[in-house]
């Protein structure tokens, strides 16, 4: 049974944009283009440049001073097991670096054979990378004695806007409830969850009744009905943001199935045009034939009724319910 | 005392989950657990809290909104006061007890929750670095806190042996904590024969990845002993943060801490008891310095969150520790510490004592 289920995991991600402002651009700019750059503050040189004092907080005229790309090593870690967002693949130190000329020391990467060859006080020298967007990862650093000499062409323009992209997988079984529920889809059944408290049908179950605040085990769940009533509906225009999949505009409705009390949200209608779609809509699940139901993108995070397992939803042809009926469940 | 404040305030019921590797189910289960629990050690009707308040962070387990599914957990029909800080509860609780500074309210309900165990806590962490020169070099927590190590044993302050001695006691002491998820009987010796993972860090000097979550209802003095036998009174509370540049800082102490607790005068009478969040094991000795704390004081005695680390919770778990063992006559007066960023950045420090307003 379980294997037609697929690993749950999905992954969050935010593309970021920043402007860099008067202090952090020409740092950037400058890292990209072969210089570090550090800003003096009441007589000391502190790297990375500051936007600000570093005890008043006050906001600082930019002082700009060339430093590096020589340094001291002040303190460091060896990462024996970096992560995809390390900037080196390899196992490396984390150090804080003192350059010279500067008196306050900036965290970097220097990359290293083994812990064996890092120390405090040691010196390295940083590296510039081929590939340069005007970044902190611009450079890493080495060893002195493992330091090339480098001819670094200036790129072109002002660096004004940094691009990061945040991306955290997060991956973790189904619970229980949810892997029941998902089961339930595949054999081409809704499960749903009776409040022990109060009685009342939430689908799907999420574990717990909202309302009276009590957890809810397998013992509570039973099979709905899937045939409902349209609580509440959008028509969605998709906005091509990342990540974006959708490119028509389709409905995205709220039904709430006989006999329960929390409408499922969700679930999106393609082949009814938003003028002929309408609250209180009665509507019947069209299963897909079990032998093609499957199920992809399922994690812990509020699911619907898929497309995968429920080809679509038809309307039943009875009469519409009173919407005034349905104030209580309108999502 | 030594914050003149208007209003006297005491923690009523506590509630803590077990710290698990894994919890097969929702971040609001266990809230639920929690907080149905302290409601029912005070004998109130959920609805007649005036005020509630949540500690949670939705990157931990990558769910956008979490923090508003985790209303459920206190019920959010009809319609409650509540906030929600995106940092550890005992924050939520600082805010819970200015809160009842105003007068108008007596009771809150605060609460904390985590569950690190479906993302890698390494990779979600260095987001809270600066996104311009940290955070694009993945600059973890864990790195961060090597680095401090290191910084800490090149200054002569501590060694592996004493970082391997917090662990060893720590995790010993865990032994006698239900709620503990980390616990062994292993000497110094043992756990400096184990490799680095980030060195001079070794794995046991790293917090466990924990779910796990603890509610407590704090109330103004004129309904605290209807609400329980033995409240517990918060005498101090206060906050204080340096700067995320690790650079522009002393890692090998905690500055911080030491306002605050000068602030705070915690040694205007005995300190029986420390619950300190000591995530790395070097950030005990930064923290006892920093505190001034005397061999008779009992420094984390439930393991501390190197026995489990339900991140945002594991603060407010340190102030529930301390209440815990002064509601129970173990001791009088106690500190509770909590912290957020890498290396100790942010520190908060809450006085607890029992007896009487």
């Amino acid at each position: 049974m379980t294997e037609r289920i697929p690993d749950s995991h999905h992954v969050l991600e935010f593309p970021y944009t920043r402007t860099t402002g008067p202090v952090v651009g020409p740092f950037l700019t400058a890292l990209r283009d072969g210089k570090i750059l550090g800003s003096r503050i009441d007589g000391k040189v502190y790297c990375p440049p500051l936007e600000f004092h570093p005890t008043t907080a006050a906001a600082v005229e930019s002082d700009f001073v060339e430093i590096g790309p020589g340094g001291t090593v002040q303190s460091w870690t060896w990462v024996a097991h970096p992560t995809p967002k390390h900037p080196l693949s390899e196992p490396f130190a984390f150090a804080l670096i003192q350059l010279d000329g500067a008196d306050t020391p900036v965290a970097h990467a220097v990359k290293a054979s083994s812990a064996d060859e890092i120390s405090t006080g040691m010196r390295v020298c940083a590296q510039w990378r081929e590939e340069r967007a005007g970044s902190i990862t611009d450079v890493y650093f080495v060893p002195e004695a493992d330091a090339a000499e480098q001819e670094i062409e200036p790129g072109e323009g002002d660096v004004i806007i940094t691009e990061h992209l945040i991306s955290l997988t997060i991956a973790e079984p189904l619970h229980s409830h949810r892997r029941r529920f998902a089961e339930g889809l595949l054999d081409g059944k809704i499960i749903g969850q009776r409040s022990s408290a109060s009685g009342k049908v939430y689908v799907p179950g999420r574990g717990y009744d909202p309302m009276e605040r009590v957890r809810l085990d397998e013992s509570t769940e039973e099979e709905v009905a899937d045939v409902g009533t349209v609580v509440g509906f959008t028509e969605i225009n998709p906005v091509q943001y990342h990540g974006q999949k959708e490119r028509k505009p389709y409905i995205r409705c709220s039904i709430l199935l006989d006999g329960t009390d929390q409408p499922v949200q969700g679930i999106d209608v393609r082949h009814i045009g938003v003028d002929d779609f309408r609250v209180g809509m009665r509507m019947k699940a069209v299963w897909k034939a079990a032998e093609d139901r499957y199920l992809e993108d399922i994690d812990n995070r509020y699911g619907s009724i898929p497309e995968t397992v429920v080809e679509r939803w038809d309307p039943t042809g009875e009469p519409d319910v009173d919407p005034s009926q349905l104030k209580e469940h309108a999502m | 005392m030594a914050i003149d404040a208007p209003v006297d305030v005491a923690i009523v019921a506590t509630s803590v989950s077990p710290c698990h590797r894994h919890f097969d189910d929702t971040e609001v289960a266990l809230i639920m657990d929690c907080v149905n629990d302290v409601i029912g050690q005070v004998g109130m009707d959920r609805h007649s809290i005036d005020f509630t308040i949540a500690g949670s962070c939705d990157y931990l387990s990558g769910m956008p909104f979490a923090f508003v599914q985790n209303i459920d957990a206190v019920g959010a029909w009809p319609p409650v006061y509540e906030n929600h800080v995106e940092m550890d509860a005992a924050w939520a609780l600082n805010e819970a007890w200015i809160r009842l500074q105003h007068g108008d309210i007596q009771t809150v309900l605060v609460s904390g929750s985590g569950k690190s165990s479906p993302g890698r806590p390494r990779e979600v962490f260095h987001l809270q670095t600066d996104p311009y020169y940290s955070a694009p070099l993945g600059l973890d927590s864990v790195s961060a806190s090597g680095i401090q190590a290191r910084a800490l044993i090149d200054s002569g302050k501590a060694t592996e042996e004493d970082f391997a001695k917090v662990v060893s006691r720590s995790r010993r002491d865990a032994l006698q904590n239900p709620n503990a998820q980390v616990k062994y009987d292993k000497t110094v010796d043992e756990l400096l024969a184990e490799p680095y993972f980030s060195e001079p860090l070794r794995m046991h000097d790293l917090p466990p990845i924990s779910d796990g979550a603890a509610a407590l209802i704090v109330s103004t003095a004129d309904v605290a002993s209807d609400l329980c036998e033995n409240p517990v009174w918060i005498r101090g509370i206060d906050h204080r943060m340096e700067s995320h540049f690790l650079g522009l800082r002393d890692l090998t102490d905690s500055v911080s801490t030491r306002i605050a607790a000068e602030h705070l005068e915690i040694h205007s009478g005995p300190i029986d008891v420390a619950e300190l969040c000591v995530n790395y094991s070097p950030e005990e000795i930064i923290l006892a310095e920093a505190l001034g704390l005397g061999g008779d004081c009992v420094v984390n005695p439930s393991g501390g969150p190197l026995a489990g680390h339900p991140v945002m919770a594991t603060g407010l778990v340190r102030v529930i520790e301390v209440a815990n063992r002064i509601a129970a006559g173990h001791a009088s007066r106690g500190l509770a510490h909590a912290s957020s960023g890498a290396c100790l950045q942010q520190n908060l420090l809450c006085v607890l004592e029992g007896g009487y307003a």
